[in-house]
């Protein structure tokens, strides 16, 4: 019996995936239909990307003050203190800011998409965009989809410029590392391509995943208010552990 | 019940259904139903709770298909169009769904107007005037700027009806219109439909629980039950008609074919007093 349930929800889990793969497939055949709905595209870059600004740019600063706080004291046990900049910087370009950007981009964004298409599919608007001969796939998944990829890389620069700037007022500011230094050396460590570029991917790739699972959970909600409220909770876990195992896998091959 | 009866050519009729199978999880819901919606026609569906009235008008949207059995419309076969042409063929028929369902991010105006901003590259101007010319008819011109949320029931359901109604389609289903509407927004309904049928020419399939409602408006009605067709007529010919079925659906008896109660084991033994 045990087996039996168990196996169940394997399988069940793998046919998630797959029906999720498909979806995918669904999205990106109607992208090109979507493109005639440029306003609807528009709307939706300013709710999830310039709706996140306030959550992902507070978190960015606290990030930078307290890597700058904690890195200060590591390095100065070794008396590297000078290497400051470099180290944030590294950190948040190469890691902290693509990862935390998606989590912070999971809860607030990803849940209200959840939420919406959900709601959408349970007061029958969905069905009623079929019923006037709209592909709700065209008019409602795939710009919130493109707009959840363009809004990712965006969110993370600016997360990662005032994780600096924390980090600029904790270490220099506060406790007294060189301006020159601080920056002299971040400048020159950090590479464009090898460190801002491959963060910038790993966003891009986080995104995609992340708005995925959110339109797919909301899409397929059962039509009732315990349904959404299940799937909206299930975007952020499944979108939390999917962000961290492929942050791993990239990493691996980026670096 | 005042108008007399109007004759329809059902020789040709708009929608047909012919020997209807469906399942749904098991769930024996159509076993061979047939019927036929003279065009021009009011058209009601009436049943017993879940005897599938709704998933009837999915199998005529095409957004569900039938087991066995075939719907057409317009002499076409719903199930066999490609995905294009069953898009064409939905840009003629309205749908008015029991909840309005309504785009909440969009006001009055903009709901009214969004299939002809999807379909057609109208002008401004053109637009404006199609769509003011719509919520006049419903009465709500004046309530263009308001959100869907700021909207009565029975409001939310007009313009629905108005965006139903905006691309002058042949056919027109109404899924439950007069659930939870106060007797004044009912009879508004009512008057809708009916002036959309006589003035128009729109062919309506209604499907309504309500009696008094019904028989003021439909020109013939099919009674489903178990799947299958029970009794048809005009309403008068129906409440007039002595069967079970009719008897206890017009003349709302608690028990007859439909049982009073759910399937149940023998009540003294479910109590405990016999063995």
């Amino acid at each position: 019996m045990n087996a039996i349930v168990r196996r169940n929800w394997l399988l069940n889990g793998i046919a998630q995936v797959g029906e999720c793969g498909l979806f995918f497939l669904a999205i990106l055949a109607a992208l090109p239909r979507s493109l005639r709905h440029f306003r609807e595209i528009c709307r939706q870059v300013w709710f999830v990307g310039a709706m996140s600004l306030v959550i992902v740019m507070t978190c960015g600063l606290f990030v930078g003050m307290v890597l700058a706080l904690q890195l200060y004291y590591t390095l100065s046990i070794f008396g590297g203190t000078a290497a400051l900049g470099t180290v944030v910087a590294l950190s948040l370009f190469r890691e902290l800011g693509p990862v935390v950007t998606a989590l912070l981009f999971a809860g607030r964004a990803g849940t209200a998409v959840t939420a919406e298409i959900g709601l959408m599919r349970a007061t029958d608007q969905i069905d009623a965009m079929e019923m006037m001969a709209v592909d709700p796939i065209a008019y409602v998944v795939a710009p919130r989809y493109l707009a959840g990829v363009l809004a990712m890389p965006l969110l993370m620069c600016l997360f990662n410029a005032l994780g600096i700037l924390g980090a600029h007022a904790v270490g220099v500011t506060w406790l007294g590392v060189d301006n020159g230094t601080f920056w002299g050396n971040m400048t020159s460590t950090v590479d464009l391509w090898k460190d801002i570029i491959d963060g910038v991917w790993k966003s891009l790739a986080f995104g995609g995943v992340v708005t995925l699972i959110a339109v797919f959970q909301g899409y397929n909600a059962p039509p009732t208010s315990e349904g959404v409220a299940y799937s909206t909770t299930r975007t952020v876990v499944f979108s939390s552990i999917v962000i961290l195992a492929l942050d791993f896998v990239m990493t691996a091959f980026l670096t | 019940m005042s108008q007399a009866p109007v004759q329809f050519d059902s020789s040709a009729p708009l929608v047909r259904v012919r020997d209807l199978h469906t399942r749904i999880g098991g769930k024996v819901i159509f076993d061979g139903l047939s019927l036929g919606v003279p065009r021009g026609s009011i058209t009601a569906i009436m049943g017993p709770s879940g005897t599938g009235k709704t998933t009837l008008l999915r199998h005529i949207t095409g957004q569900m298909r039938a087991d066995a059995g075939s719907v057409s419309v317009e002499g076409e076969d719903v199930a066999r169009l490609s995905r294009n042409a069953l898009f064409a063929l939905r840009e003629k028929i309205g749908f008015l769904f029991q909840n309005s369902a309504l785009l909440t991010d969009f006001n009055v105006f903009e709901n009214v107007a969004f299939p002809l901003r999807q379909h057609t590259k109208l002008p401004e101007a053109l637009i404006r005037m199609i769509v003011l010319t719509k919520l006049q008819a419903v009465g709500l011109r004046g309530a263009a700027r308001l959100m869907p949320s700021e909207l009565s029931g029975g409001m939310a359901r007009r313009v629905a009806l108005a965006r139903a109604i905006v691309f002058d389609p042949m056919l027109i289903l109404y899924d439950e219109p007069f659930v939870g509407l106060d007797p004044i927004a009912l009879n508004q309904v009512l008057r809708l439909i009916r002036t959309l049928n006589r003035t128009l020419g729109i062919t309506s399939i209604l499907v309504a629980h309500e009696l008094a409602a019904i028989r003021q408006v439909a020109d013939r009605v099919y009674l489903i039950a178990n799947g299958k067709l029970v009794a048809q007529g005009t309403p008068d010919e129906l409440a007039a008609e002595a069967t079970p079925w009719t008897r206890q659906f017009f003349g709302g008896e608690a028990d007859g074919p439909v049982p009073f109660h759910y399937p149940a084991p023998d009540y003294a033994l479910d109590l405990g007093f016999a063995k």
